[in-house]
């Protein structure tokens, strides 16, 4: 018998033997490692063969969704994969709206599915219930992210939850993604890749068991407290028709109104911010593109396209094949460069690269994917080309974090300047640069110190940390210092709740929850007996298991979590609350603010044996 | 016949799934979409609300809708 919110079982799958089990969930485990983003961690943590190459067999897929997912707690529909990134080379999460995908796996009967070995042949894996197979892709391969989609779901009926890969995927580019329902991106890094190298083309879920929790009277009262103070949000009408668009200029309100087909939600989000767009008009028009914002589909606009339409359908070219589209055009524009001073020579330029082009983009985005040409060495990424034509080139390509582009600061596609939490943390998640919030208040704009131990406290941060993160008492803001290294760090643990529960990480929506209610939520849905101190203990532990996890993968905190030069200068970062430039030091010493916050040495970014001890980790 | 005139208006539909978790676990104790009584059903990116014949207009399906698309009306008294 399970918990509450846990469907009770763990599936199996041995890609290489063509084999799968059915194992009931460790709940010695989950009572260590909370659920969702916390087990998948734990999971990949023991299954990994360490040391492995990313694209190897010996690297699993750990997928699930935490104890919330499947339940109608406000958007609690998070997904999230686990895995060796191969261009990152560290462990590292990857979390979607999960559309279906989360709450039909848990109706099949599964938290977890682990996916090791690598497929003879093209497959796909089937779950239905306790129904599960290993079929034939052969039919799929080929095929792109909306195309295979849809043909599972022509197959299967809906409500079903597909996570699929286009061909960049199935030709192992390092920076592919996978998608969630055709419309959520999971894994930049090259997850898409990971599921390519083993043969996988697509995980296929429906079920019909039903999610059940443990305190019915209870979760009732609280969630009947939360969908009303939602309902009661004086933005929720404006969040619902507009989302994430106020807060990016770029997307013009008229032309999102003359595409706009409907807004999308995953399962259980009373706020939903995915978007299904139609070309209104034009030689494209009529084409219906579904995207997790529409903000994603003008990422070509910021690189020089200068018609919405064209950037629409580029965008539904690149995401159909699975492409990371930051890394893409970050790479495209690093070529141009290269042709530009004749690195690269011209005659391997066809077509000619032009960033303002639809034609060029999609024709270098199908040769990426299919390594054609030149585009077999810009499908090995940025490390590709400087492998290719030399150290040197490094020198024209844009700031890189692991082997990665990071899409928001100076030399991104998103320029914003200021240096908060979402920026350190670019450097300092070991999957790589990745924006998220967090919950952080330093998401986006600046705001007054004042309503940060609001922030803080929703979050969970204990007190005595709230003075570490904001110092001085006065009424002076510039007598008061900003601590984004020890903010991060309780940043990176709210996240950490959210994604081990199943809750949607985005500002709209988790600026609903704080970690007492989060508790409260927990013991109900489980029964599992629950206050916010135990929650933070847990937390902590997933987080540093995280950290033990990629270095045992070789992780080297300080050469691969050191800022790119190009943050720094009259051109980079500006310090967050007072907007002079940001230093090196400024950062180094934020880098170590963090690893003291979480009990690590300051200097290494290893774990004190202390706070392993603390965790319970000392032999995980 | 219910308490209750169940209105759908699928244009405004996100596909959010909230009412069939509702409908599921009022009668199944479970949060189930494959038991519930209304069917949210995706075609392509067009979406229809259906009902089946279990349905007693309880309302609380549009109890539980964020986005306009259900809404319930008292027979013979004011819509909710």
């Amino acid at each position: 018998m399970s918990a509450g919110g846990f469907a009770g079982k763990v599936l199996w799958v041995d890609l290489t033997r063509g084999e799968t089990a059915q194992v009931p969930l460790d709940m010695s485990m989950v009572e260590s490692f909370i659920g969702g983003l916390g087990m998948c961690l734990k999971l990949c943590y023991d299954a990994i063969e360490p040391g492995c190459d990313a694209l190897s067999p010996g690297n699993p897929i750990v997928l699930g969704a935490g104890p919330f997912v499947g339940t109608n707690l406000p958007s609690t529909s998070r997904v999230y994969a686990v895995s060796k990134l191969p261009t990152t080379g560290t462990i590292g999460w990857c979390g979607a709206g999960g559309f279906t995908f989360g709450t039909m796996l848990k109706n099949a009967g599964f938290d977890h599915v682990v996916i090791r070995g690598r497929s003879e042949r093209p497959v796909y894996l089937s779950i239905s219930d306790d129904d599960v197979r290993l079929i034939d892709a052969g039919s799929l391969w080929g095929s792109t992210v909306e195309e295979t989609t849809h043909a599972l779901w022509q197959q299967y009926g809906t409500p079903t939850g597909v996570l699929a890969i286009g061909q960049a995927g199935e030709n192992l580019v390092p920076f592919s993604m996978a998608f969630v329902d055709r419309i959520s991106t999971v894994g930049r890094g090259g997850f898409g890749a990971v599921m390519g190298s083993k043969n996988l083309k697509a995980v296929v879920v429906q079920g019909t068991g039903g999610v059940r929790v443990a305190d019915r009277k209870r979760y009732r009262a609280l969630n009947t407290e939360l969908c009303d103070k939602i309902q009661a949000w004086p933005h929720l009408k404006e969040a619902q028709d507009f989302g994430m668009i106020n807060a990016f200029s770029f997307v013009p309100r008229d032309d999102f109104l003359r595409m706009k087909k409907r807004r999308a939600a995953c399962i259980s989000c009373p706020i939903g911010c995915k978007d299904v767009v139609e070309i209104p008009d034009g030689p494209f028009k009529g084409l219906v593109k579904c995207t997790s914002s529409v903000i994603n589909l003008y990422t070509p606009m910021l690189y020089g396209f200068r018609d919405y339409r064209d950037s629409i359908k580029c965008m539904a070219t690149i995401d159909g094949y699975g492409l990371d589209m930051f890394e893409f055009f970050g790479l495209m524009a690093m070529t141009q460069r290269l042709l530009d001073q004749g690195t690269i020579p011209a005659q391997l330029a066809e077509p000619e690269i032009r960033l303002d082009s639809l034609y060029s983009m999609e024709a270098w985005a199908r040769k990426i994917s299919f390594g054609e040409g030149l585009g077999e060495v810009l499908a090995r990424g940025f490390r590709g080309i400087i492998e290719e034509y030399g150290e040197h080139t490094k020198k024209v390509a844009p700031p890189l974090i692991k082997g990665m582009h990071p899409y928001a600061g100076p030399g991104s596609a998103i320029a914003w300047p200021l240096f908060g939490t979402m920026e350190l943390g670019q450097v300092l998640d070991p999957r790589g640069p990745h924006v998220g919030s967090g919950g952080s208040p330093t998401y986006f704009a600046k705001r007054p110190l004042d309503v940060f131990p609001k922030h803080l406290k929703r979050m969970g941060v204990p007190a005595a940390a709230i003075g570490r993160i904001i110092k001085g008492d006065g009424t002076e803001e510039a007598a008061r210092e900003l601590n984004v290294g020890a903010l991060l760090r309780y940043s990176h643990a709210w996240f950490t709740t959210l994604g081990s529960l199943g809750i949607c990480a985005r500002g709209h929506i988790n600026r609903f929850y704080d970690a007492e209610l989060c508790a409260k939520l927990y013991e109900a849905v489980t029964g599992i007996p629950t206050d916010l101190p135990a929650l933070r203990h847990k937390v902590d532990r997933v987080w540093t298991l995280y950290r033990l996890a990629n270095l045992r993968e070789g992780l080297e905190p300080g050469r691969q979590e050191s800022p790119p030069e190009q943050w720094f200068g009259e051109a980079g970062f500006k310090r967050y609350l007072s907007g002079e430039p940001l230093t090196r030091s400024d950062a180094d010493r934020m880098i170590a603010d963090y690893y003291r916050e979480w009990g690590w040495d300051p200097d290494t970014g290893v774990p004190t044996a202390q706070e392993l001890e603390r965790l319970g980790l000392a032999s995980p | 016949m219910g308490k209750y005139q169940i209105d759908a208006v699928p244009a405004n539909c996100a596909g959010c799934l909230r009412c069939e978790l509702a409908c599921s676990d009022t009668y199944t104790r479970s949060f189930n979409p494959s038991a519930a009584r209304i069917r949210v059903v995706m075609s392509g990116e067009d979406c229809r609300i259906d009902f089946t014949e279990e349905c007693i207009e309880c309302g609380m399906c549009a109890d539980h809708c964020f986005y306009g698309a259900l809404s319930k009306t008292e027979k013979g008294g004011d819509e909710q």
